[in-house]
């Protein structure tokens, strides 16, 4: 068998540490690529509602707009099918859920020593797959308050009346000759009338 | 009890008519009329005229 005897191989190579991950959680039945959901309603079935064990709080947290529950592409990586538990996720039992049986730094420990024996694919999905974290940063982008499309922000008030005042210094000054000339006309103040109120 | 004697002159306020929010302090007698000049408003960078501003906007 010569798949075997590769595989032998490259467990010969791998560190203990994985070997042993890949003994609990064999990549045929666990790996990010075999448990890729598969679209059960045909293609455009899109899950409107993902559970998280997550406080809304929490989530909230995330780029604005962003529906606390919904579906995005980065969830849609990370949702798997509820047969064969996935060791990095958190998993709901008895309507409780727990913890996942990895918490995040081990999750990207193996997830770094992986990449490095290039067996990274064979790893369940993770929020720590260089897919899940290139995906979260094209929904998300950098995250800076404001640049996002149709994003604002409040700003300082000088910033917001700053283009009204702007105009009113702009007309002032376009009316300024005449006013002089007017106000040289009348004895350079004698006869003016409009005083500006303080 | 009498009154205290007003003084025989004001502070005054003459604020620039280029809408920059720059004024001058100037001191008048109370008597009289009031002061307008051409001065230079740093903000516009411009000789520009200053009207003299009281608390109603009535001046004689």
């Amino acid at each position: 068998m010569s798949v075997s005897k590769h595989t032998g191989e490259l467990l010969e190579k791998l560190p203990q540490r994985l070997v042993n991950f890949f003994a609990r959680y064999p990549p045929q039945t666990h790996s990010a690529a075999v448990r890729r959901p598969a679209p059960a309603k045909g293609e455009d079935y899109v899950p409107t509602k993902v559970e998280s064990p997550y406080t809304p709080d929490r989530e909230a947290k995330g780029a604005p707009g962003e529906k606390k529950h919904g579906w995005t592409p980065s969830r849609a990586l990370l949702v798997t099918s509820e047969k064969v538990r996935n060791p990095f996720l958190p998993h709901k039992r008895f309507g409780k859920w727990e913890a996942p049986k990895y918490g995040l730094r081990q999750q990207a420990d193996l997830m770094k020593l992986a990449i490095k024996y290039n067996v990274g694919a064979l790893l369940p999905p993770s929020r720590k797959s260089p897919e899940f974290k290139e995906t979260r940063r094209a929904e998300r982008g950098l995250q800076v308050k404001g640049t996002g499309v149709g994003h604002k922000v409040k700003g300082h008030k000088w910033e917001r009346t700053m283009e009204s005042r702007l105009e009113d210094r702009r007309k002032a000054m376009e009316g300024m000759p005449e006013m002089v000339r007017l106000w040289k006309q009348r004895g350079h103040g004698r006869g003016w009338r409009q005083w500006p109120k303080r | 009890m009498a009154k205290k004697a007003k003084s025989r002159t004001i502070a005054v306020r003459l604020i620039s008519m280029a809408m920059t929010g720059y004024y001058r302090t100037m001191i008048r007698p109370r008597v009289h009329r009031p002061l307008s000049m051409m001065k230079y408003d740093p903000v516009v960078k411009k000789q520009v005229l200053f009207l003299e501003a009281t608390k109603g906007g009535k001046n004689k």
